[in-house]
């Protein structure tokens, strides 16, 4: 079994949220390294030369988004995406929860490595624990010197705000996080201009995710030449993949790239006795399903996307031969529908209207015509809005509908309207 | 003074500490928010109109950006706040059934608050929990793999006061509903009189409804925009209570 321990190091043996356990174990050494004996450039090459890749969804490859930032304006700001929303995704939360110090070490390297001297977390609304568990970490890291003003005598000040969302998937979309980091609805910009650019306050800004960060620490501490040798040619290093719906064990499990999907569910303990896989949801529920035959994929961002799907957050739903997928289709619809900000037209009304066709075959109401009708709508809205959230209702309402178009075929009342 | 200046006075210093944190103000928007709304159980227009002052602001803008988000309650909320996930991974493992004995068990339906002012019960988006499905927070704590002996449990200890997560503030009787926000399940029911027999997706009902309750909550809100906008409303009223009426 390929289950590594990085991240995950520790967690469920020491109290990590410590920050004595946390130094005993290491913690907060590669910080005082950072700024003692290397340049903020260095830290960058070391996250370039690992390979290091967004871990947030988008896959984006770290040191190329910190190298957008334009030289010359100042001040520059990291932001750290900790708007965790995305459905079937949960490792964000168990990292602050669980080691808010590690995250803490993370967002302070990722900032000296950019140079910016104000450095913010935002933090999903309904995370009130993990919020709070944060606070106390950093107040504690502020107390030891490693938060503030000429930190290990460098010169280098470096803050740290934290920032609570109030409850919207969308602010997880870095430019929607920014709006709302700004004290703006949370509804995502045009772009170009990309934060790198222009971001928090038109200034030149970085927003990574959590567990993005938090590898940043390992990197240095143990080379980027051990990360890169982990994985696969360009997926790189070790993922938390967080893995739920109808296994034994679900959880989160840090695993190389790479990995068979086979694999990851055997680690989460394997279906129930006795029952059938049908559908796998390989990257959150914005990610088209793969199905048996493709089970031997390798789980990294090459691998997928050539299948028609996507890794994205790293959260796999399973689901066996228990499942509805009219129901759970109409889950994911409405869940796009609720969290759409408005702002476009084609997300907006297209996940309003498709929600209300699919509940109507929840309630075996369904048109043959609607069977078509939904594949063709949910493929017409996508592409054509300012962020990927329309985008995102298609591909598991679509891979569903071609697999198993007899459980939507079983829910028809009539041919068309008219007849 | 009024009980709100008391509580604006009482939380100055943590406003401006806040204010504070900040290269622009404005930014302290959503965290002055949470404070009021931790201290009056809602996000009062009082405290609405407070933080546009601080801010700079006009009230309008922070009406705006509040209603952007669905963990602040513009209207008061019982004194428990339970969220069920009705995400994928719990819908998975019952959700549905879970949620079915809590509608049961309260006599009310998503969105609704029971009339003792004691339940507020929403139905919500993944919590990030779906390892420990089915999941719900009580005011924003978690609680895992939820049975319906689970769910008596914890309600009747919330009824004697002895459950461990504290009741919120409410400083204001709470109504039925404290969200505008008409989910699909909700709107069905309300088809205006002339569309009861129409078939979908011909459903204005559920749209003029929508249109009604917005207006509906303008007016009955006791603490409103100040001013010309008052006024405007006060002439227009008994047109629309026509309206709501029908």
């Amino acid at each position: 079994m390929p289950v590594v321990k990085v991240l995950t190091e520790g967690i469920g043996e020491a109290d990590l949220r410590d920050i004595k356990v946390y130094r005993e174990r290491g913690g907060y050494k590669q910080l005082a390294r950072a700024f003692k004996e290397m340049k903020p450039a260095d830290v960058q090459a070391l996250s370039d030369k690992s390979g290091l890749r967004g871990r947030g969804g988008a896959g984006f490859p770290t040191g190329k988004k910190w190298s957008f930032l334009p030289a010359d304006v100042r001040p520059r700001y990291l932001v750290c995406n900790c708007d965790e929303a995305e459905p079937g995704t949960f490792k964000d939360r168990m990292l602050l929860e669980e080691t808010p110090h590690l995250v803490l070490e993370g967002i302070l390297l990722g900032a000296y490595a950019i140079e910016s001297h104000h450095a913010f977390i935002y933090i999903r609304g309904e995370f009130q624990r993990g919020y709070e568990i944060f606070m106390e970490a950093l107040a504690q890291a502020r107390k030891a010197g490693f938060v503030g003003k000429n930190l290990f005598g460098s010169g280098f000040d470096l803050d740290v705000t934290v920032h609570r969302g109030a409850g919207a998937y969308i602010c997880g979309e870095e430019t929607a996080l920014l709006n709302s980091l700004e004290g703006k609805r949370g509804e995502p910009r045009l772009k170009p201009p990309f934060p790198a650019v222009q971001g928090l306050y038109s200034k030149p800004t970085v927003v990574n995710n959590v567990e993005t960060l938090a590898y940043l620490v390992p990197i240095l501490e143990r080379g980027p030449e051990w990360f890169a040798a982990a994985g696969t040619e360009r997926s790189k290093g070790y993922k938390v993949v967080s893995i739920s719906g109808h296994v034994q064990k679900p959880g989160n499990y840090e695993v190389p790239l790479g990995t068979p999907v086979r694999e990851l569910i055997e680690i989460a303990g394997g279906l129930r006795p006795g029952r059938k896989l049908m559908a796998v949801q390989p990257g959150g529920g914005s990610s088209a399903c793969i199905f048996e035959e493709q089970l031997d994929l390798p789980y990294d961002y090459e691998s997928l996307q050539k299948a028609g799907t996507m890794l994205g957050s790293g959260a796999i739903v399973v689901m066996d031969d228990t499942t509805d997928f009219v129901r759970a289709a109409f889950n994911l619809v409405r869940f796009f529908a609720h969290e759409s900000c408005g702002q476009c037209t084609p997300c907006r009304e297209g996940g309003y209207w498709l929600e209300r066709v699919l509940h109507r075959f929840l309630e075996n109401r369904g048109l043959k015509s609607d069977i078509e009708m939904l594949a063709r709508v949910s493929h017409e809205i996508t592409g054509i809005n300012l962020c990927p959230l329309g985008d995102s209702i298609e591909p598991f309402l679509a891979s569903v509908l071609k697999r198993f178009p007899e459980q939507f075929e079983a829910r028809v009342a009539r041919e068309t309207v008219r007849a | 003074m009024s009980d709100f200046d008391a509580l604006r006075e009482r939380l100055k210093k943590q406003c401006d500490e806040i204010i504070a944190q900040y290269e622009q103000p404005r930014s302290a928007l959503l965290p002055l928010v949470h404070l009021f709304q931790q201290h009056e159980g809602y996000a009062s227009s009082e405290a609405l109109h407070a933080v546009a002052e601080m801010l700079g602001l006009s009230q309008a803008v922070v009406e705006s950006t509040v209603s952007f988000y669905t963990l602040f309650y513009r209207k008061p909320v019982g004194k428990y706040m339970l969220q069920v996930c009705r995400g994928l991974a719990c819908t998975l493992n019952g959700a549905e059934d879970i949620m079915a004995y809590f509608r049961e068990r309260l006599g009310i339906s998503h969105l609704q608050t029971t009339a003792d002012g004691l339940f507020s019960y929403e139905e919500v988006e993944c919590l990030a929990a779906c390892d420990r499905a089915t999941c719900m927070q009580v005011n924003l704590n978690f609680v895992y793999d939820l049975t319906p002996q689970m769910i008596d449990d914890m309600l009747a200890a919330m009824r004697t006061r002895t459950y461990a997560v504290p009741p919120l503030a409410q400083t204001r009787a709470p109504d039925r509903s404290w969200s505008e926000r008409q989910d699909f399940e909700v709107s069905m029911g309300g088809k205006s009189a002339g569309a009861q027999d129409q078939p979908e997706p011909n459903n204005p009902g559920g749209l003029d409804r929508d249109g009604i309750i917005m207006l509906d909550r303008i007016l009955s809100d006791e603490a409103r925009f100040k001013g010309r906008t008052n006024e405007r409303l006060a002439n227009v009223e008994p047109a629309l209570a026509q309206v709501i009426e029908e």
